[in-house]
């Protein structure tokens, strides 16, 4: 673990992996570090935003690597009849059906959210549905849209480009103003997908 | 009621933004000059977060009922029909049927409205919140020409750079090229990368001063994305954001270390 300057009010971790990334955020978060504002995952690092306070020393590496497994489980009911099920069949060399039976089919959790609010990035996608982005990112994905592109799979909070492949699509919102928190995937939380 | 009848550029309703959000994706928001939406909100009695108009000219209001309002941040000619004159920072009393218009900016880049109350978008239309049953102010607000003068701490991608780039941003002026509520663009003597690689996005703070590979700055504001996938050279001191936000185009920045 690094820590890199980000002015009087922030600290960026940067880490090895994704899975380090992961425990730090979730261990750092419940720990309620004092004058902690945020602490934000990303690929490979963990931005810790404070009120100038925060003792940087607490900071430390955690000692697990699997605490994200204790999140909340969400299951988000998907219409499986997205554009690219077909292209996305083709390129794993396998039928529509065994797409969807295997991305319904892992527990997912959700390592960090960008892009757009509530758009979270879930891992564990089943290493033969690994496909890359497409090599012409549409203008309009429409919101709900199920999606994945590389390791991630993930749901369009709302109709924005986007370059993921879309598997269906789900009417669950992914982000709710008047609800704390307003995403419904927030960082650590685990996620199935159920056909509908 | 305040029926909006134009909402000039980039005219919108800011409070002070909602901070602890970018674990969700969410950047925070609100004013992209704080400070003037403070100041707005103090002169008509409100609590200093409420929501107020943010535009950068040519904004057009229409009041339905007697409505306090006041004006600050940038300077533009500010016109009222029906009304009593409206100038910079001192809260005015607007009569029903009176409009006010916002013209073209003449200092700075954004000005602030505030209406006693707050004001309350319910879709379509904007409302005055609840009076708050302070004192408005006595006397008008002094208006400072904001400074140019900004200051930094180096960023946590600064190694992704050459040796003196620090030296080249803290001794030469940046002129503003371009700014929106994402953020604004600067040109000035090139900032080269020495590593070329891609940076996997990562959290960003309001004031990072992102470098995409034309070497030209963007320092963010308020109404950035939560990660970013450019390297971070410096970070502008949260004290002096606004100072950025109100910097027009054309305008040069000159940067230094705190």
């Amino acid at each position: 673990m690094r820590l890199l300057p980000c002015g009087p009010g922030a600290v960026l971790a940067e880490f090895e992996d994704l899975a380090t990334v992961m425990s730090a955020a979730t261990s750092w978060r419940e720990a309620g570090l004092p004058g902690v504002i945020d602490v934000v995952p990303a690929a490979s690092t963990v931005l810790v935003v404070h009120d100038g306070s925060l003792n940087l020393a607490l900071l430390t590496q955690p000692a697990s690597t699997s605490a994200e497994a204790a999140g909340k489980l969400v299951v988000v009911p998907v219409k499986y009849d997205g554009d690219d099920l077909a292209e996305v069949a083709a390129a794993c060399k396998m039928s529509i059906a065994e797409v969807i039976a295997l991305h319904s089919g892992n527990e997912y959790t959700c390592a960090f959210c960008g892009f757009i609010a509530g758009f979270g990035y879930l891992v564990g996608l089943d290493e033969r549905l690994v496909v890359p982005r497409r090599a012409t990112p549409r203008t309009r994905v429409p919101r709900g849209s199920v999606a994945m592109a590389s390791t991630f799979t993930g749901v369009y909070p709302v109709e924005s480009p986007g370059g993921w492949s879309i598997l269906g699509h789900t009417d669950l919102a992914m982000w709710d103003e008047h609800r704390d928190p307003p995403a419904t995937l927030p960082p650590g939380t685990r996620v199935r997908f159920q056909p509908t | 009621m305040i029926h909006v009848a134009s909402w000039g550029v980039a005219g919108s309703v800011q409070d002070a933004g909602r901070p602890g959000r970018a674990w969700l994706g969410a950047g925070r928001g609100g004013a992209v000059d704080r400070p003037s939406l403070a100041l707005a909100n103090r002169l008509v009695g409100n609590d200093e977060a409420c929501a107020a108009f943010e535009t950068s000219g040519g904004l057009t209001i229409t009041t339905t009922k007697p409505t306090m309002v006041a004006v600050t941040g940038g300077v533009a000619h500010i016109t009222v029909e029906s009304g009593p004159p409206v100038g910079w920072g001192m809260p005015v009393v607007l009569p029903a049927g009176a409009t006010l218009r916002v013209g073209r900016m003449m200092h700075g880049a954004r000005i602030y409205v505030s209406v006693r109350g707050g004001i309350i978008n319910s879709g379509d239309a904007m409302h005055a919140g609840p009076d708050p049953h302070t004192p408005a102010a006595l006397q008008p607000a002094a208006r400072h020409e904001p400074s140019t003068n900004v200051r930094l701490w180096p960023g946590p991608r600064l190694d992704w750079f050459d040796d003196d780039a620090l030296q080249i941003l803290t001794s030469n002026p940046f002129v503003v090229t371009d700014t929106s509520r994402v953020g604004s663009r600067l040109s000035g003597e090139s900032l080269r990368r020495v590593r070329h690689d891609e940076l996997p996005s990562e959290g960003m703070v309001e004031g990072s001063m992102q470098v995409p590979p034309d070497g030209n700055p963007i320092v963010m504001l308020a109404g950035y994305p939560a990660t970013g996938g450019y390297p971070v050279i410096a970070v502008v001191d949260p004290a002096d954001i606004h100072l950025v936000g109100q910097a027009a185009v054309g305008t040069e920045l000159r940067f230094r270390l705190t």
